[in-house]
């Protein structure tokens, strides 16, 4: 019945990623482009954990963009939250994952993104909150050259510093991975803006973390990434 | 009763409570099997109290094993040891013998990761090939598998175990350590909400059970047991769920004490259905810390060259199943 509901609002829906908890769909409501994150029941769960795990993760995740937007960091809006079938119906960014359109760009427009996406990091870390899985594919540029941030079903209110530089530490190993000519430039630009918004200091605490992280060589970033 | 040619490896298991003898051929067969388990007056585990039943039991489970498989000394082809992960007196009993054997006998000695061993019995045992495993005990939770030439660390416990955190809560409840945690949750009915900390595929116990320990005397223990188990297997259920999808494998071994737990293999079962994936379950005289398991991986090690001289075989308590090479995966064992 659940399932009914969920898929009556979304049935001009598109299905664009099936991951380990959620369906990201694309669809239309009232003329709105809209994305639907629902995530679905697990059968192994008893009926009343799993719906209390779903519904706290979902009030969660749009507790941490509503509270991300009023720190001005670019993130989609929350249109609606259905409670009864966990779905989170957000804006849809038109653009593309910055990990696709990465390798393409020239130097100086990576040098200027690397300078924006820190100044986001650093406005989001500012506001205590770890975004979890920051890689290149939860981030998205624009038509209108834009840089937004997504998903954040991983995401932490926290005063860890940990937290904080493991997302540093994920991006990094992305931009390894994924984009090993212009990691470094990258990575500098990067702390440039992020130490403009969170200071100097805080910005050498984060990175001696990072090191930390990385010595203990926990392969950390195998972990994280999303299924 | 072993091939031509084939390799015969005695291993010895004492990372903690157990003192274990094991012998294994390269064939696959377990030869012999002698377990001693020393069990504290009260409490948990001294390590220094056990190390002594070690020491004690020692020559006694050494004989008993080489009787059992009716082999002498001269007959082996390596003396295997755990070198860790464990505590630190009662590893240095069994890597104090291990070296004495191979240098009074002049066979090679082979250093072995206690948590690979229960990896690599588990394979043997139940004939799974690429497993991701979920390995629950008192002492370890962690969601393993193969990934380019090690076991990989995909999540574990960002605190206590899985079978601490129920062991405790059903100690201080007054009904025992498990299994009396999850027979009191079948008679249970209404679920409480306790703290459930998944981040990506790592979990976290402690704020679960200092929460559990909160609502006692406030609930009915039934319930409260439901709610906990429940709450507990469900987020071992979920990460293992998200480390299937992740390594893309489609075995599931599941090894340690806890793999006992009836309602944890069900719901791994109704997980592992989801994804047309097998479960495996290790049988209790393999799935306990023992001495086969370190001679079986014994077998591995010494046929892909992993064989330590005496002076490089300090115990390692800390040692992780990644800093492990596994190079016999890499050719095909």
């Amino acid at each position: 019945m659940e399932e009914d509901r969920a898929l009556s609002l979304a049935r001009e829906a598109e299905v664009i990623r099936i991951g380990a908890e959620a369906v990201v769909s694309k669809l239309e409501w009232n003329g709105l482009k809209l994305v639907s994150k629902h995530r679905v029941p697990k059968p192994y769960r008893m009926p009343e954990l799993d719906r209390w795990v779903r519904d706290r993760r979902t009030l969660h995740e749009a507790k941490v963009i509503t509270l991300l937007r009023r720190l001005g960091v670019p993130c989609p809006a929350v249109i609606m939250i259905d409670r009864s079938t966990s779905t989170l119906y957000l804006q849809l960014i038109e653009g593309s994952e910055l990990k696709k359109v990465l390798n393409r760009l020239p130097g100086e427009r990576v040098d200027e993104l690397a300078l924006r996406l820190g100044e986001i990091v650093g406005r989001m870390h500012l506001g205590r909150v770890a975004h979890g899985d920051l890689t290149t594919s939860n981030i998205i540029l624009d038509s209108r050259g834009r840089l937004f941030l997504i998903d954040f079903g991983l995401s932490m209110i926290t005063d860890d510093l940990e937290e904080l530089a493991v997302d540093i530490h994920l991006l990094d190993r992305s931009l390894d991975s994924v984009h090993h000519p212009v990691r470094s430039r990258f990575m500098r630009n990067f702390l440039k803006g992020y130490s403009r918004v969170v200071g100097r200091e805080f910005m050498l605490k984060i990175v001696e973390k990072v090191k930390e992280i990385r010595r203990r060589g926990r392969y950390v970033e195998e972990r994280r990434k999303k299924p | 009763m072993v091939r031509e040619g084939g390799r015969i490896v005695l291993g010895i298991e004492s990372t903690a409570h157990t003192f274990g003898v094991g012998i294994a051929s390269s064939s696959g067969e377990i030869l012999a099997n002698v377990r001693y388990v020393y069990k504290p007056r009260e409490g948990g585990i001294h390590p220094r109290e056990a190390s002594q039943h070690h020491s004690r039991i020692a020559p006694k489970a050494l004989k008993e094993a080489l009787e059992h498989a009716g082999l002498r000394l001269r007959d082996l082809d390596g003396i295997a040891f755990s070198i860790g992960p464990g505590m630190g007196p009662c590893l240095r009993v069994g890597a104090t013998i291990a070296r004495a054997l191979a240098l009074k006998s002049g066979k090679p000695l082979i250093a072995v990761n206690h948590g690979v061993a229960h990896i690599e019995v588990g394979r043997l045992v139940t004939g799974c090939r690429d497993p991701v495993v979920l390995y629950v005990a008192g002492g370890n939770t962690l969601i393993t598998g193969y990934l380019e030439g090690r076991y990989r660390i995909f999540g574990e416990t960002l605190d206590i175990a899985a079978g601490n955190c129920l062991d405790v809560f059903g100690i201080k409840a007054g009904i025992g350590p498990m299994p009396a945690p999850e027979e009191y949750a079948r008679r249970g009915g209404k679920f409480h909400p306790l703290p459930y900390r998944v981040k990506g595929m790592d979990v976290s116990f402690s704020g679960l059970l200092t929460a559990a320990l909160k609502l006692l005397d406030k609930v009915r223990l039934e319930d409260l047991c439901l709610s906990i188990t429940e709450t507990v297997y469900s987020m071992l259920t979920e990460t293992l769920e998200r480390a299937l999808a992740f390594a893309e494998k489609n075995e599931i071994l599941l090894v340690g004490g806890l793999a006992r737990s009836r309602r944890l293999r069900e719901m791994i079962e109704a997980m592992a259905g989801l994804h047309n994936a097998e479960v495996y379950v290790v049988p209790p005289e393999y799935a306990g810390d023992n001495g086969a398991m370190i001679a079986w991986t014994g077998i591995l090690q010494l046929m892909s060259g992993q064989v330590v001289e005496v002076e490089d075989s300090r115990i390692r308590p800390r040692y992780r199943i990644d800093e492990v090479e596994a190079s016999w995966r890499r050719i095909g064992l």
